[in-house]
């Protein structure tokens, strides 16, 4: 069985996220991305537990054995929107085209006041909705970070941008703590960001269909989210190739009129709508998938998360 | 078991009304059991439900920002010292 993604190198440390920062800002985005080529090559032989999933992933996805060099441009993409988001965190929108669509349900939703949750994934750029969230300063976008588990990341939000940083939740506080502060977040009325497609070891799990067999995802941020009655917009921030990027909100559900009874039913229902919206984006834009493990089988071994859904991680599975 | 006070009488009732737990008397709550992940199986977004309807019962909120947090939410007992020590006096 192949290791978990919790057990692979946090995608470089803090060496490879400094050398990159310095190339990046340094050199400019064009010098840096002639550097993604040997970085996909290194990881396309070095790797294997990620090369396999990606051919695992895009076999599913693209309903052929995947290539090669679809693998590789897999890798590619990978490369490029994490060298991206040393730009996006740095400069914000300069140099990107971003195109958004939907913007108005997020607009419907944080007018009320009442908060919003955004139901993310690691399926393309989130770093693009922080991009846009630097032009809406009244609705402020807080995220949950294990500041423990990500030191690396964690550095260079508060390096590059300690207007993020500051408003990070740490996700290594006690379950109650985070749950509360995301809580105390949505009734100041800000937008509360989840990447609700990975869990872990000691979240409860629900299997649902997802491109051809069941695979497991949280019921936490769900379950969350009926608790706070605030409405939920799906959140997809994809990588067109180039410079562009392409974020959608749709709306998904208020959880307001939810009765509490009926409530972790209902979260049953979402979590199958969540996947199967994620599964009709994994097929259009295959190459915004992030999640480089085996996404089907390897769910007995979560055991954390890097950004967002390690919120409700003891949530057990009371009706 | 240890006997449990009025004031943990009191909480006992809201949580089990406001968690919708069928299958728990408030009235046989271990005061000094674990509320989370113990017999009651209670869990973070429980804990959710508990401070919003503690900020509404006895009117002041339980914050994320306590580091003590742990520490207060880890039985009936401990949960009901706090609130009495922080609650409004009437």
């Amino acid at each position: 069985m192949s290791a978990h993604w919790r057990q692979r190198p946090e995608g470089g440390g803090f060496f490879a996220l400094w050398l990159i920062r310095t190339i990046a800002l340094r050199c400019g985005r064009p010098a840096a991305r002639v550097v993604l080529y040997p970085i996909t090559l290194y990881f396309f032989f070095r790797r294997g537990p990620e090369r396999r999933a990606s051919r695992q992933f895009l076999t599913r996805a693209l309903g052929q054995r995947a290539t090669v060099w679809q693998i590789l441009r897999h890798i590619h993409s990978f490369a490029s929107i994490t060298l991206d988001r040393v730009f996006m965190l740095a400069r914000g929108e300069r140099g990107f085209r971003l195109e958004v669509e939907g913007l108005d349900y997020l607009h419907d939703a944080i007018d009320e006041g009442r908060g919003a949750m955004l139901m993310g994934s690691h399926h393309g750029s989130f770093e693009a909705l922080r991009m846009l969230s630097q032009r809406y300063q009244k609705a402020p976008l807080r995220i949950v970070l294990n500041k423990q588990q990500t030191p690396a990341m964690t550095a260079l939000l508060e390096a590059l941008a300690p207007d993020i940083g500051e408003r990070v939740i740490d996700g290594a506080q006690d379950p109650a703590s985070v749950v509360l502060a995301l809580g105390e977040a949505a009734r100041q009325g800000h937008m509360v960001a989840l990447l609700a497609d990975r869990g872990r070891q000691d979240e409860a799990m629900l299997r649902v269909p997802f491109l051809g067999e069941d695979a497991a995802f949280p019921v936490g941020p769900w379950l969350l989210a009926a608790s706070l009655r605030i409405p939920v917009v799906l959140c997809f921030g994809l990588y067109l190739g180039g410079n562009r990027y392409k974020l959608v909100f749709e709306p998904f559900a208020d959880t307001r009129e939810l009765p509490r009874e009926g409530r972790r039913k209902a979260v049953r229902g979402y979590v199958r709508e969540y996947a199967a919206r994620l599964e009709s984006l994994a097929r259009t834009h295959p190459y915004n998938w992030f999640n480089f493990y085996d996404f089907w089988h390897d769910t007995t071994q979560v055991v954390g998360n890097d950004a967002g859904a390690g919120v409700g991680r003891d949530v057990g599975a009371r009706a | 078991m240890s006997k449990q006070t009025e004031a943990e009488r009191e909480l006992a009732a809201l949580i089990v009304e406001n968690l919708n737990l069928e299958d728990v008397a408030p009235a046989d709550m271990d005061p000094e059991a674990p509320l989370f992940g113990g017999d009651l199986g209670l869990d973070s977004i429980d804990a959710l439900e508990i401070a919003l309807a503690v900020s509404k019962h006895y009117g002041f909120q339980l914050r994320s920002d306590n580091p003590d947090n742990k520490q207060i939410f880890a039985s009936l007992r401990a949960l009901s010292a706090h609130i009495e020590q922080h609650r409004p006096q009437a």
